[in-house]
C-alpha cells in the first residue's frame, strides 16, 4: 500500500460525497468532538444504528462496546488493519456470524426501529433486507440467470418474463449485463474473477435489498476490476445504503461519503471521509492513514 | 562430490525406486488380468448371457448368475446409497463440531473396516433366521452394509470440499439451510458424490463374503427377492472348486466378466465424471 495516500489521493478524489449536500453538515460536524468521539454522524437519517455492540469469537473478544450509526443511503467504509474487528461488525449486520458455534454478539443493531440481534427476527427476511458480497467471488454452480433468479424465487413469485426482467435490470445495475447477454445459460463459474464479483453484486442486489454489505469486494480483483467495482458502488449508492470494508486507504478515499477507522477491536475513529483523511483527530488514526503502521 | 551432485544423485536413485515399485505393482495387475483374458474370453458366447448355470456335463451359460448379481448389488445400492448419503451430509453439516458427529465418524471408520464375512453372518442373525430362508433381500442388505460407510466417507469429504464461502454466501441471499445444501452444497459437490456411488457399487459387486450366508446360491433363473438367488461371486466360488472341466470354464468367463465391469465403472469415473467440474 502506498504511503501518504492521502497526499495523493484525497485532493483528486471525485466522490460525489464532496458535492452533495452532506458537505454543509459534515463541515459544521468538524469542529464538534462529540461526532467524532461519539461515532454518530448528526442530522442524516440514520438507517442502522450500533449500540454497545460487543462480540465474541469463543473467548477472544473481538468487538468492544461499538458505537456506530449508519448513514442512509451513503458509502460507508470501514479501514483499519487486519483483525481489527471491522469484518467482524459487518458480519453482525446480517447475523453471518451465526453460522458458527461459540459465535456471539451482545448489544443491539438497530434498523428502522428493530433490533436485528433479537432472536425473534426472521433471519432470512432480515438477509433479503441486508444483502452482501464477499471478498472472494462465489457464483453458486448453476448458471448465470440462475444464479440471480435463484434468490429472487425465494421471495417473489414472478412470470417467466418478468423474471427476465428482474434478471436483466440488476445485471445491468451491476454493469454486467452486455458482457453475459448471450451466454446467460452459461456456467457462473466459467467467467473471469471480476466478472464473477459483479455477478454476486447482481445477485446480491437482484433481491432488491435496502443495505448491501460488501466484505473487502475488490481484494482478490485486477485494478481494472476493482475500478469497475468501485464505479458500481458509486451507481449503487443513490439507492442502497451501503456498507464497505476495505484494507485499501484510496478505495475508501474514492467511494466512501463516512469512513471508521478501527483498531484492536475497537472504532477510533469516525467521520465524514474528507475530514478522517485530511484532519484526523486521533493519533492512532494519522499513523494509519500515513502508513506508519497498521 | 559436490553438495549439488549428491542432491542429483539422490535424486536419480528415488525416481527409479518409483519406477521399480510402479512397475512392481502394475505387473501383478496386468498379470491378473491376462490371466482373466487368456482363460475367460474364449468360452464367452451368446449362450453364457441366455442360458442359467448348467449340471455337469450339459450346456448352459450365467445369465441366473448375472441378473442376481445385478440385483442384489440394486437392492444393495437402492438401501446403501441413500443412507450412506444422508448420513454424510449430516456429518458434513448438521453435525460439525458436535460430539454425536465425531461418534458416528468413528464407528462409521470401523465399519469401514469390518470384515465382510462378519457382516454377512449378522445379516444371516437377523434377516435369514427371521424370514427362514436365505433370499436375495437378504443379500442386497449385507452389500448395502458395506456400501454405507464407503459412501458416509465419501459424500462427507465431497461436501467438504465446498468452501464455507459458499455457504455464507448463500445464507447471507436468506436461503434456508436446506435449500443451501440440497440446491447449492450438492450441485457443488455432485460429481464426487456420484463418483462415491459408482465405486461402493464396484466394491459390492465383487463381495464374496456377505452374500455366501444372505444371498446364498441359486441353480435356477430367479428375480424373486425373497428366494435365494444366483450371483456371479458365489458362483465362481463354487464353480471353480469343482471337479468338472466345464464348470472351471464358467467361472474363468464369470471372472473375467465381472472383473471388466468393475474395471469399465472405475474407468466411467475417472473419463466420464472428473472433466464437469
Amino acid at each position: 500500500m502506498a504511503r501518504n495516500s492521502y497526499d495523493t489521493e484525497t485532493p483528486a478524489r471525485t466522490t460525489p460525497a464532496s458535492t452533495d449536500t452532506d458537505v454543509g453538515h459534515t463541515e459544521g460536524q468538524s469542529g464538534g468532538d462529540d461526532a467524532r468521539q461519539g461515532v454518530v454522524p448528526k442530522d442524516n437519517p440514520c438507517k442502522i444504528a450500533v449500540r454497545d455492540l460487543c462480540f465474541n469469537y469463543g473467548d477472544f473478544q473481538a468487538l468492544k462496546n461499538i458505537n456506530v450509526d449508519i448513514v442512509d443511503k451513503e458509502v460507508t467504509a470501514f479501514i483499519g488493519p487486519s483483525g481489527c474487528g471491522k469484518s467482524t461488525l459487518l458480519r453482525c449486520f446480517n447475523r453471518i456470524f451465526e453460522l458458527y458455534p461459540g459465535h456471539s454478539a451482545s448489544g443491539t443493531v438497530e434498523m428502522d426501529g428493530m433490533n436485528l440481534l433479537d432472536k425473534s427476527v426472521d433471519l432470512n427476511v432480515l438477509r433479503a433486507k441486508i444483502g452482501m458480497v464477499f471478498q472472494k467471488p462465489t457464483p453458486f454452480p448453476m448458471s448465470i440467470y440462475d444464479n440471480i433468479a435463484f434468490g429472487v424465487r425465494l421471495y417473489e413469485k414472478l412470470k417467466r418474463h418478468e423474471m427476465d426482467e428482474r434478471v436483466e435490470w440488476s445485471l445491468r445495475k451491476a454493469a454486467l449485463w452486455d458482457e453475459v447477454k448471450d451466454k446467460l445459460r452459461g456456467n457462473g463459474s466459467a467467467l473471469s474473477g471480476g466478472q464473477q464479483q459483479r455477478l454476486c453484486i447482481a445477485r446480491a442486489v437482484a433481491v432488491k435489498p435496502e443495505v448491501l454489505l460488501l466484505d473487502e469486494p475488490a481484494s482478490a480483483l485486477d485494478p481494472v476490476a476493482t475500478l469497475k467495482i468501485e464505479e458500481l458502488v458509486h451507481e449503487l449508492r443513490e439507492e442502497y445504503t451501503i456498507v464497505i470494508v476495505t484494507h485499501n486507504m484510496q478505495q475508501a478515499a474514492r467511494v466512501a461519503g463516512y469512513t471508521a477507522f478501527f483498531h484492536l477491536g475497537e472504532v477510533v475513529e469516525y467521520a465524514d471521509t474528507d475530514t478522517l483523511f485530511t484532519n484526523p483527530r486521533e493519533k492512532r488514526t494519522e499513523d494509519y492513514i500515513t502508513g506508519r503502521y497498521g | 562430490m559436490t553438495l549439488y551432485q549428491k542432491r542429483k544423485a539422490i535424486n536419480h536413485f528415488n525416481m527409479a525406486m518409483c519406477v521399480l515399485t510402479t512397475i512392481f505393482g502394475l505387473f501383478w495387475l496386468v498379470w491378473l488380468l491376462w490371466t482373466l483374458v487368456s482363460h475367460g474370453i474364449g468360452y464367452i458366447d451368446w449362450q453364457v448371457f441366455t442360458e442359467p448355470t448348467p449340471a455337469p456335463g450339459n450346456d448352459g451359460g450365467l445369465s441366473n448368475a448375472i441378473v442376481g448379481s445385478v440385483i442384489v448389488t440394486a437392492v444393495g445400492t437402492l438401501i446403501g446409497a441413500p443412507i450412506g448419503i444422508f448420513a454424510g451430509t449430516y456429518l458434513a453439516e448438521y453435525g460439525r463440531g458436535s460430539r454425536i458427529a465425531a461418534v458416528v465418524r468413528f464407528f462409521n471408520d470401523v465399519l469401514l473396516s469390518a470384515p465382510s464375512i462378519i457382516i454377512g453372518l449378522f445379516v444371516y442373525e437377523i434377516v435369514v433366521v427371521t424370514m427362514g430362508h436365505f433370499s436375495a433381500l437378504a443379500g442386497g442388505i449385507a452389500l448395502s452394509l458395506i456400501m454405507i460407510p464407503l459412501n458416509v466417507r465419501i459424500t462427507e469429504n465431497m461436501m467438504r470440499l465446498v468452501s464455507d464461502q459458499m455457504r455464507e454466501a448463500a445464507a447471507a441471499l436468506g436461503i434456508p439451510r436446506w435449500k443451501v445444501i440440497t440446491r447449492i452444497i450438492y450441485r457443488a459437490a455432485l460429481s464426487g458424490i456420484i463418483t462415491g456411488v459408482i465405486l461402493g457399487i464396484a466394491r459390492i459387486a465383487g463381495e464374496t463374503a456377505p452374500l455366501l450366508f444372505t444371498a446364498l446360491n441359486n441353480n435356477f433363473f430367479s428375480t424373486n427377492l425373497l428366494a435365494p438367488i444366483a450371483n456371479l461371486p458365489i458362483m465362481i466360488f463354487q464353480f471353480a472348486l469343482s471337479p468338472y472341466e466345464d464348470w472351471h470354464h464358467l467361472a474363468w468367463v464369470g471372472a473375467f466378466l465381472i472383473t471388466f465391469a468393475i474395471l469399465a465403472l472405475n474407468v466411467v469415473v475417472r473419463f466420464v465424471l472428473r472433466p464437469s467440474k
